[in-house]
């Protein structure tokens, strides 16, 4: 278990973090959210010393960090980064032994991890050599060749076209199924919702909202709202600010105490009732009431 | 995780990146080609210089024995002979071949084929004249005693003011020299390695996914150390090849006791200067995130490890004088002078103790300072790092 205690981190006359506190659990896929500049790449630096807190602790299965614990995370930083001239193989075995494997166990791991990849013909290509894709997959093995027991990657969907993000959600299901705890930071709120369990959402350097991603949708004091009537949108007399429109349709978000037969009832003295859902609001939802609930206190 | 076997990884990656490069190979085989070819050509060139020189005779040749011309070559520091030839024609017709050097024609006239070589003019002339004042004493009819009384060259009291240069000292003078110009190469080369090094992780930005594994520190350690060991590997060939030379030319000017000792010192001080001057260019490096701004941010080091250079040169002149006494003392300069003053002649044991240990203690010194500098820049990336930033960053 990775927790993360009250950390504070200053830069200037900026507070970068503001008491950040939340837990990662092994086995699970914790998903980090927050706009630009909300602190997730500097708590990320934090759990592995790159960034020293002015205040507040990270802890690794209930001790203080230590460097022989911290060489069993594995990290994939927003800026991503190999050696341009050093050989995919060589180079992956280099980080496997940094990283406290010897010699033979990192070359093992990284047939296996080039197999994983498609990449088992390439071991002497040099990264400047690879297609964008497979530049983005040796930078996932990097972060993973060590079997590491936490994983923390820094936007690991952005600049991945539609198939190279199908393949790194599931690499992480994949890793979190081994028992390794997984954080990952994204604003592609879309694709977060398919793959975490736990999310943490943070704004100006504080926690807004976090825990199980079901729970919190299930508990949320809204329902997502949408109807269409005589195939036109069609909002209820009551609801509240529009939260989002797409095609033909309309949503609105609602109490979730509302009644819905009522609803309904209402809708079909207007017209025919061509579709109707009323559901927990979707994780964009609940990031947005959280980021402005924030700002607002 | 041993911070150590960290740090034996990171100087292995650089050894076996690094040896396998085309630079790698080029450069070893450009620095023995060069040193082999310094070797051997003044050897070439210098049996050309010492080539005996040939006085043809032509005619009358009582005025120019052979023996005479050798024993006066001797006198003057020429390696002189003669040769005969039947008819002026054959004689010129030498000449222009280059066998012979001058043309004596019955001791009276000399024909050069261009410009005439003053010292064999001075060779010959001094013999004709020897031959001359014989024939003179001949027709005084003096007695052999007169005539000793006569030759006898006055005898004058020779004595110099400094200490007279003996091969051996010209021997270490020149070892200086070249060993100074090894050492600064030497020392400029690699720690360009490292610096380039240093900005490469940073605009590859695969920094951050080392810095996840390994402490700022034994990063910074690493490099130096594998770079530092290619080139003393490097230096190893060049050094041999060079020793092989040695073997296979005649040349004696380099003073055998001199030699290995000096070249030890020359190895040692390249690891403390090369330890010195690494650290500082990988500190500056640390603060920009492009190649094109390496240029700019070495500067002020470049211009301490030019000026220490300067220093060697007028250490090389005055080994024994006071600025090069404090300069081989004081680390930035230490390295270089020092290895100049060793190469020369006997420097007070306690003076290369001194010298060593404050370039240790300022090594100490300068390990924590420049670690601190490069763990508070290296993770920034975009425009080049102050140096009030780096400091406060890496505390931070």
């Amino acid at each position: 278990m990775l927790e993360i205690h009250d950390l504070t981190k200053r830069y200037g006359s900026v507070l970068a973090l503001d008491g950040v506190a939340f837990d990662v659990a092994p086995g699970r896929i914790v998903g980090f959210l927050g706009p630009n500049g909300a602190g997730k790449t500097t708590t990320m630096r934090a759990i592995f010393g790159l960034v020293r807190a002015d205040a507040g602790e990270v802890r690794w299965r209930g001790r203080p960090v230590s460097p022989e614990a911290r060489v069993r995370f594995g990290y994939m930083p927003e800026e991503r980064g190999l050696y341009p001239k050093m050989r995919i193989g060589e180079q992956l075995a280099y980080f496997a032994e940094l990283s406290g494997m010897t010699g033979t166990a990192a070359r093992q791991a990284v047939a296996t991890w080039l197999g994983r990849l498609g990449l088992s013909d390439r071991s002497d290509a040099r990264v400047e050599e690879l297609s964008h894709g497979n530049q983005q997959r040796v930078q996932l093995a990097a972060a993973l060749v060590h079997q590491p027991d936490l994983v923390v990657l820094d936007e690991p969907f952005s600049g991945l076209d539609p198939i190279g993000v199908e393949a790194m959600a599931e690499m992480l299901v994949e890793t979190a199924a081994m028992g390794v705890a997984v954080l990952f930071s994204s604003h592609q709120l879309d694709l977060v919702e398919d793959v975490c369990q736990d999310v943490v959402i943070i704004d100006h350097g504080r926690v807004v909202l976090s825990g199980v991603l079901d729970d919190l949708r299930a508990t949320s004091v809204h329902r997502s709202l949408e109807v269409t009537v005589n195939g036109e949108p069609w909002v209820p007399p009551m609801a509240g600010e529009v939260a989002g429109k797409r095609g033909g349709h309309v949503r609105v978000l609602v109490d979730s105490t509302t009644d819905v037969d009522e609803i309904l009832a209402d809708a079909r003295r207007t017209g025919d009732v061509t579709s109707f859902r009323f559901e927990p609001p979707s994780l964009t939802d609940l990031f947005l009431e959280a980021v402005s609930e924030g700002r607002d206190t | 995780m041993n911070a150590w076997r960290q740090l034996w990884l990171v100087a292995r990656r650089e050894w076996s990146q690094r040896v396998r490069t085309a630079a790698f190979k080029v450069s070893t085989v450009l620095s023995v080609a060069v040193v082999v070819v310094l070797i051997a050509v003044p050897e070439i060139y210098g049996a050309g210089e010492e080539r005996t020189r040939m006085v043809g005779v032509v005619g009358d040749a009582s005025r120019a024995p052979a023996d005479l011309i050798e024993a006066t070559g001797k006198q003057l520091d020429v390696e002189a002979d003669t040769r005969a030839f039947d008819s002026e024609l054959a004689g010129r017709r030498a000449l222009r071949e280059g066998n012979v050097q001058v043309l004596l024609i019955d001791g009276s006239e000399l024909v050069w084929e261009a410009d005439p070589d003053e010292r064999l003019r001075a060779v010959v002339t001094a013999a004709v004249a020897a031959v001359d004042r014989q024939a003179a004493i001949a027709d005084l009819g003096l007695t052999a005693e007169e005539a000793a009384r006569l030759l006898q060259p006055p005898d004058l009291a020779s004595s110099s003011l400094e200490p007279v240069t003996t091969e051996e000292a010209t021997a270490r003078a020149d070892l200086a020299r070249i060993g100074l110009i090894l050492l600064f190469m030497a020392i400029a080369f690699y720690c360009g390695f490292v610096l380039t090094g240093v900005i490469e992780e940073k605009a590859s930005r695969v920094v951050e996914v080392l810095l996840s594994r390994v402490r700022p520190t034994e990063l910074l350690a690493g490099k130096v150390l594998g770079i530092g060991l290619v080139g003393l590997a490097q230096f190893a060939i060049v050094a041999t090849s060079g020793v092989v030379a040695y073997r296979f030319s005649e040349d004696v000017t380099l003073a055998p006791n001199t030699a290995p000792g000096a070249l030890a010192w020359m190895v040692f001080w390249f690891v403390l200067g090369y330890a010195f001057y690494s650290v500082l260019y990988a500190t500056v490096g640390s603060l920009v995130s492009r190649q094109e701004e390496a240029q700019s941010v070495q500067l002020p080091v470049t211009g301490v490890l030019l000026v220490a250079y300067l220093f060697s040169f007028a250490a090389a002149e005055s080994p024994d004088g006071t600025a090069a006494v404090v300069t081989s003392m004081l680390p930035p300069t230490s390295p270089m002078v020092m290895t100049v003053r060793i190469a020369n002649g006997t420097v007070p044991w306690w003076q290369i103790a001194s010298s060593i240990v404050l370039m240790l203690v300022t090594l100490v010194g300068l390990l924590q300072l420049a670690g601190r500098i490069y763990a508070g820049s290296v993770l920034r990336i975009g425009r080049r790092v102050r140096w009030r930033e780096a400091w406060h960053g890496a505390k931070a």
